[in-house]
């Protein structure tokens, strides 16, 4: 690649440093600080494990009562007692198929269940969905900016070489769990194609994002806990499996643990401002358009259609009625929008449990498919895609199963 | 000067144990209670997430008991700093959780935009975490002595 | 150029008013970035790349930065390096300065360095190597003015010249 006229070999370039080195550098005296101790306590296990359970308790909390507060607190009653109202009098040709595309069912009563284009195709998004985004990104960048996500990394070695994995793959699943795009483009600093596709696999398979969340969060907060141990039990048995048939080899990866640092206000604002208004310019003509397809669908009897078609798999093998066909079409565009559609529809406890675990999994979101197509080889990405269709049946059957066995479903 | 502060050390243990009995009796409520908790006067033990602040109670007990030998040895002093911010998440989080919730005047039509009374829902009964936090405080002075010492932080 | 976590998204930030992301964990970036800096009165390109530890790439993320090299010969390149790690960070400037490429060092965590007591003697490194080496702090943007004016200083040299100049300045040994 390039012209030279020397070049050294490893061990004398080395050498040469260290003759620099030996030159300009001075090492000091230096007892360890505060800051220092704080750095080991967190990682050994002992200390660390506890410490990084209140971490997680902290986050979620504060997700929660920050999405609360918008969501329920604000945003359901401006969108529900006087949005929704004046939009279904005001829209002209109540009846007509405009009115149906845009404003959905007319005695509905909550945005949840109107699936209209500017009831539901804006409620979701901006209503539940970007104070989800914002209190997640608020945590996130906090915790990225003092250095202690490298140290969870560590944490989490030992029980992630079980299934074949570095620590670092926590940098991307948590990456993920704000939104899979930078979670599967982060899992570049892994060494070997098979770490690679193993995680790309299981992020886009099992993780649900930010958004998801917020989804679930409104809709409902008392399953999540359900939902997420049940991903969490498809993300270390799939990737168990994986790692013992997938060829390839896990080498060990030399990670850097940063020092801790005072954590940079303006870089955390500049975070939150790129993600919020990435959010508001991508995401939201994707629910629109969402919301418009399904409607659609609906007026041209596609989805009714497809509904029939469906039915043996959806009731026969998940045991969810057949209507879950219209958020299964909207899970192609946005898995949030999805879940949020769940709410118009009525469902046993069982039955949404079930629907939400396999709206999370049945297909990442069509931003994350095309991300797929491009950091994987063919043969990985079929593999992938074959993983995903494969854990669909199986977890959906089994919940299904469990459900009718605990008399539940 | 040494790394022996007696005042530090028989603080930290007592507190050590506070938390650490609170701990377990939140382990208690939760195991035999099952979420809907308890309360006597002032205090209560509840909520969805019971299960999570049991552990952490119990588990940052035990490592401020840990740390009171040699309480100011930087290493020792770094395990009680942890212990303590482990109190302040559970702690901040609740306090953070009633403001959110105090707020917002409430779903239905007709009721106001903001609580006018949201002052009430403040009062007690409080999770035994809120009681922690100004006790846990104490820690601040120690930190604080340090950095005075002219060591970095 | 740089190893992983030194502050090259910082120090990009900073240069062009981007916002690419800066975290505290090797591995943020892993893809490249382009953005303009003003330098002696017009706008040129700046690439932010993912941190590396040397030319031969062992990973996805090391590969867009040594590839990004590659195509770039003709490039003026900024080599960032934990002041207070500067023997790795050495390790991949003298590997850059060997494909000849003009190169101007930046010591950045210079802060960082001086919290852990670890002292680097500048001039004395530029008299080695014979490229200009100024210490910054990306976050805070100091000594951000000396390195824009001394970037012009930057040129291509070779190894012997710095093979000879170690050997004068350490007669002591070897
Ligand atoms: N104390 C101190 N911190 C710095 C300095 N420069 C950058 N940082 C911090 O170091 C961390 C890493 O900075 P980045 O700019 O993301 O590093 P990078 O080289 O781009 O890292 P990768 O993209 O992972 O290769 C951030 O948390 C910055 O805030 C500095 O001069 N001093
Ligand atoms: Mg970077």
């Amino acid at each position: 690649m390039w012209e030279i006229a020397v070049e050294l070999t490893i061990d004398q370039r080395w050498d040469l440093v260290d003759r620099i080195a030996k030159e300009t550098i001075e090492v000091g005296a230096y007892e360890p600080t505060l800051r220092d101790t704080l750095a080991d306590v967190t990682v050994k296990p002992l200390t660390g494990i506890p410490f990084a359970i209140a971490v997680i308790y902290g986050f979620w909390m504060f997700f929660s009562g920050f999405a609360g507060f918008f969501t329920d607190g604000f945003f359901v009653k401006i969108f529900d007692v006087h949005f929704l109202p004046w939009i279904q009098s005001v829209f002209p040709g109540k009846g007509t198929w405009l009115y149906f595309i845009f404003v959905g069912d007319p005695s509905a009563e909550t945005c949840f269940e109107s699936f209209g284009v500017l009831t539901s195709g804006l409620f979701l998004p901006i209503g539940v969905v970007l104070p989800a985004i914002v209190a997640f990104y608020l945590v996130f960048a906090f915790l990225e900016d003092v250095g202690y996500l490298p140290r969870l990394a560590v944490l989490v070695d030992g029980v992630l070489h079980k299934i074949g994995l570095h620590g670092y793959a926590i940098i991307p699943t948590i990456l993920s769990l704000g939104c899979n795009v930078p979670g599967v483009t982060a899992c570049r600093p892994l060494e070997s194609r098979k770490q690679r596709f193993m995680m790309i696999t299981l992020l886009g398979v099992f993780i649900p994002c930010a958004a998801q969340i917020g989804m679930m969060e409104g809709l409902i907060p008392h399953l999540i806990g359900w939902v997420f141990l049940t991903l969490a039990i498809g993300y270390f048995a799939v990737g168990f499996i994986l790692n013992k048939v997938w060829p390839g080899e896990s080498p060990e990866i030399l990670m850097d643990v940063p020092p801790y640092q005072k954590p940079t206000w303006r870089n955390i604002g500049r975070k939150m401002g790129t993600r919020t208004s990435h959010f508001l310019m991508e995401a939201v003509p994707f629910f629109l358009l969402g919301c418009l397809i399904v409607a659609v669908m609906y007026l041209t009897g596609a989805m009714d259609w497809l509904g029939n078609a469906l039915a043996p798999a959806l009731t026969g093998v998940f045991g969810v009625p057949e209507e879950t066909v219209a958020p299964l079409v909207a899970g192609f565009l946005r898995k949030d929008l999805a879940i949020g559609l769940l709410g118009g529809i009525e469902l046993t406890t069982w039955q949404m449990f079930t629907s939400v675990v396999l709206l999370c999994i049945y297909f990442p979101c069509l931003a994350t498919f095309a991300l797929m197509l491009k950091e994987e080889k063919w043969k990985e990405f079929l593999a992938t895609m074959l993983v995903l269709v494969v854990t669909v049946f199986v977890f959906g059957g089994l919940l299904n199963l469990i459900g009718i066995g605990l008399g539940i479903a | 000067m040494g790394n022996r502060s007696t005042f530090g050390s028989v603080y930290f243990a007592i507190f050590g144990f506070m938390v650490l009995a609170l701990g377990i009796v939140e382990l208690v409520v939760v195991s035999t209670g099952g979420m809907e908790g308890a309360s006597w006067g002032p205090l209560e033990m509840g909520g969805m997430l019971l299960w999570w602040r049991a552990i952490i109670l119990v588990f940052a007990g035990l490592i401020y008991l840990s740390s009171v030998n040699n309480f100011l040895d930087v290493r020792q002093l770094g395990k009680s700093v942890i212990a303590s911010i482990m109190i302040w998440i559970v702690a901040g989080m609740e306090i953070w959780a009633r403001i959110a919730g105090s707020i917002p005047g409430g779903p239905e039509e007709g009721t106001p935009w903001f609580n006018p009374e949201f002052l009430a829902t403040y009062g007690p009964p409080y999770m035994p975490e809120i009681y922690l936090l100004p006790l846990s405080l104490v820690i601040l002075y120690f930190v604080g002595r340090r950095k005075k010492q002219g060591r970095l932080s | 150029m740089g190893q992983a976590n030194v502050g090259k998204s910082a120090f990009f930030n900073r240069l062009t008013g981007a916002k690419v992301a800066e975290s505290n964990y090797p591995g943020t970036t892993v893809d490249f970035t382009k953005g303009h800096m003003l330098f002696q009165g017009e706008y040129v390109d700046l690439i932010d790349v993912p941190g590396t530890f040397s030319l031969q790439p062992k990973d996805k993320a090391e590969e867009v930065a040594v590839k990004m090299l590659g195509e770039e010969k003709e490039a003026l390149v900024i080599c960032i390096i934990d002041a207070s790690k500067v023997e790795r960070g050495l390790y991949l400037a003298l590997e850059i300065i060997e494909k000849g490429y003009p190169v101007i060092i930046a010591l950045n965590m210079w802060d960082m360095a001086k919290s852990v007591n670890v002292k680097v003697d500048t001039e004395k490194l530029e008299q080695i190597l014979g490229v200009p080496v100024v210490p910054t702090v990306a976050t805070r943007g100091e000594g951000f003015k000396e390195l824009v004016s001394r970037m012009g200083q930057a040129a291509p040299v070779t190894i012997e010249e710095i093979i000879r100049s170690v050997g004068n300045s350490s007669r002591t040994h070897h």
